[in-house]
């Protein structure tokens, strides 16, 4: 400790570098027309990236002759928006009913979530301010999990499930849903940036317990890293499929994905009608909440890139 | 924060030498209590340990003990050693599977990461207009469950019907299928590419971010355009990020199974029983109820992606790189 070390850019720092520190344009010497053309391309890229999203929202208000009949990008009368949204959270398909999903989905996503920012929070500090005996070993056994692709994950749990009885429990899918190995990643990165080992010696010899140290200390410098790690392992559990469609066999512990893919199968093959725009309308329910989440809290989800990157 | 830089240098100088002075604390009760203090280390990872051995790794090994068992209708549960794994490996449609994702990685990768890095790198030097609107943009789609893509997508294809299929006959591409057998592994190249794009621009913007900006200026002074900066300057800088997504892309896209299991219910004929491994591995268990050779074909699923995963870390390795 007798180096001295330059201070670490503040995240603070950091992020307004992202959008403000910018060589001039002029002194690249482009030609003129050279900037049109790459926002014309940037612009169509963005096009393609909206279409199916514009598509969504306008054809969730149409009927299903509508659907298939009008120009996919345009309104076109009758205007049945709220008919479709009612026919959704009224069981219409007998699929199953959406309010339901829409409950599980929020369940399993927070509580998943949160327990998952919990474990990878004492995790991350574990790995990243002791040296217990075979701390560096567990650290790449940990690391050496994300390699495990989930389908070779979630059929095991299905056996297991089958044997203890827990086929249909929310705890089957939640539980799973907080081993996070990334989020240990994230935070290990994060508390080693952020929180100085100086700072817990001293919480030390003011006599904290660790415990103390970690909640009283350690806990309020990482708040910023856990809503990174909340918000990536809640969309995580929001879009997860492959596993709830395994161990989900009741349409009433379906989470959305599950839910509007058993509907979308009932649009096509059933023989009931009008259930294309309710499926449509079911699509765009369950995106509004995580596009509206990503758009207030843009920066954590940057962050959380900005870290897999920067470290990785 | 502010307190601290506040605080006098002597001050500081003065705590040091009186914490490192020998009166303060017996060398050896120090180096022991060092000790007990590591052992909360192993506490804080505890939680997490236990939930990664109750819901990964005992699983797993339950699994593989069930891939060694054969479960007949008729005469029950019986040992049967390897037979699972031969049926897996001698199964045509599990190797066709495993091909058609070795195919899609290697287009499907490249295209994603070489769009990521085209726009990342001229938001980066700021040539685009409208850049922050644009990125945020670009980046929607990592909120939109890879389920509600597919619908979306394949309404948007949907043979006749769809918008895009109106379009393509529109412009001379009469009876355009895009589900048909040709047309399909293409048409989910592009559904993912939609996905993934914007997530992968943006690590890849944040990273070239990060370059100090005293590096473009000297290589400005040098002469160089903005092509050579990207192409030499910037996009050699930021490489640990692309060989990282690379990784994370491949490991992806051998698991593809949302997006074909979707447009199976629109395009049964196009999407067959072992069209992706993971596919195979459903249908074998949960579609046919063959839980014990389901068991063997995840195992060798596992093994596979395994395989390829510390292959191209090995590969990281012998370029100097961080794994």
């Amino acid at each position: 400790m007798t180096t001295m070390q330059a201070p670490r850019p503040t995240q603070r720092a950091r992020e307004s570098r992202l959008d403000d520190d910018v060589v001039p344009l002029h002194l690249y010497g482009l030609r003129r027309g050279t900037t049109t053309l790459v926002t014309a391309i940037a612009v169509l890229f963005a096009l393609f990236i909206l279409a199916p999203l514009v598509w969504l929202v306008i054809n969730a208000t149409k009927t299903q002759a509508n659907v298939y009949q009008t120009f996919g990008f345009w309104f076109a009368r009758p205007f049945k928006l709220f008919e479709n949204f009612s026919a959704l959270f009224k069981n219409a398909s007998g699929a199953g009913v959406y309010a339901k999903w829409l409950a599980n989905t929020a369940v399993y996503a927070v509580a998943g979530g949160v327990g998952a920012t919990a474990l990878s929070a004492f995790a991350g500090y574990g790995f990243a301010r002791y040296s217990f005996r075979g701390s560096k070993a567990m650290f790449y056994l940990v690391m050496s999990t994300l390699l495990v692709p989930i389908t070779a994950v979630a059929l095991p749990l299905y056996l297991v499930y089958a044997k203890v009885h827990l086929i249909n429990s929310i705890w089957g899918m939640v539980l799973p849903s907080m081993v996070a190995p990334v989020g240990v990643y994230l935070m290990r990165t994060y508390i080693d940036a952020t929180v100085p080992r100086e700072l817990i010696e001293a919480a030390r010899i003011d006599g904290a317990s660790e415990i103390g140290v970690f909640f009283k200390v350690a806990l309020p410098l990482m708040v910023p890293g856990l809503v990174t790690v909340l918000l990536l392992s809640v969309v995580a559990v929001w879009n997860n499929y492959f596993l709830p469609l395994i161990i989900f066999s009741r349409n009433s512990s379906y989470p959305l994905t599950v839910g509007l893919a058993s509907l979308s199968h009932a649009a096509e093959t059933g023989s009931k009608a009008q259930l294309v725009p309710v499926l449509i309308a079911g699509g765009l329910v369950t995106i509004a909440p995580l596009i509206l989440l990503f758009f207030l809290l843009e920066k954590y989800f940057r962050r959380g890139a900005l870290q897999g990157s920067l470290t990785g | 924060m502010d307190d601290e830089l506040a605080a006098p240098p002597r001050s500081s100088t003065s705590d040091r030498s009186t914490e490192q002075g020998p009166h303060l604390a017996p060398h050896r009760k120090r180096a022991r209590r060092a000790v007990r203090r590591d052992g909360y280390g192993a506490i804080f990872i505890s939680p997490f340990v236990l939930a990664l051995t109750l819901f990964m790794i005992v699983p797993i090994g339950y699994a593989i003990y069930e891939s060694l068992y054969t479960t007949k209708l008729i005469g029950g549960t019986s040992y049967s050693g390897f037979a699972n794994y031969r049926a897996v490996l001698s199964s045509a449609q599990f190797w066709d599977g495993a091909k058609r994702v070795a195919v899609f990685a290697v287009v499907q990768v490249p295209l994603t990461i070489g769009i990521a890095a085209f726009f990342a790198a001229l938001f980066d030097a700021g040539v685009s207009r409208f850049g922050k609107l644009l990125r945020t943009i670009y980046f929607m789609p990592f909120a939109v469950p890879a389920v509600v893509a597919s619908v979306m997508w394949s309404f948007l294809l949907l043979p006749h019907l769809g918008p895009f299929s109106k379009l393509a006959d529109a412009i001379g591409f009469h009876n355009t299928n895009f589900f048909s057998t040709k047309l399909i592994l293409p048409t989910i190249i592009v559904m993912v590419i939609w996905e993934w794009t914007g997530y992968n621009m943006t690590i890849l913007f944040t990273s070239l971010r990060a370059v100090p900006r005293t590096v473009t200026e000297a290589a400005l002074l040098d002469g160089a355009s903005l092509w050579t900066i990207i192409w030499r300057v910037k996009i050699p800088m930021v490489r640990p990020a692309i060989v990282m997504l690379c990784f994370v892309n491949a490991v992806g896209a051998l698991q593809l199974f949302t997006e074909p299991q979707i447009l199976a219910a629109f395009q049964p004929q196009a999407v067959s029983f072992g069209f992706t491994p993971s596919l195979y591995v459903y249908n074998t268990a949960i579609g046919s109820a063959e839980y014990n050779l389901g068991a063997a074909a995840a195992v060798v699923l596992g093994l596979l992606i395994g395989a390829v995963s510390i292959g191209s870390m090995g590969l990281r390795r012998r370029n100097g790189e961080f794994a």
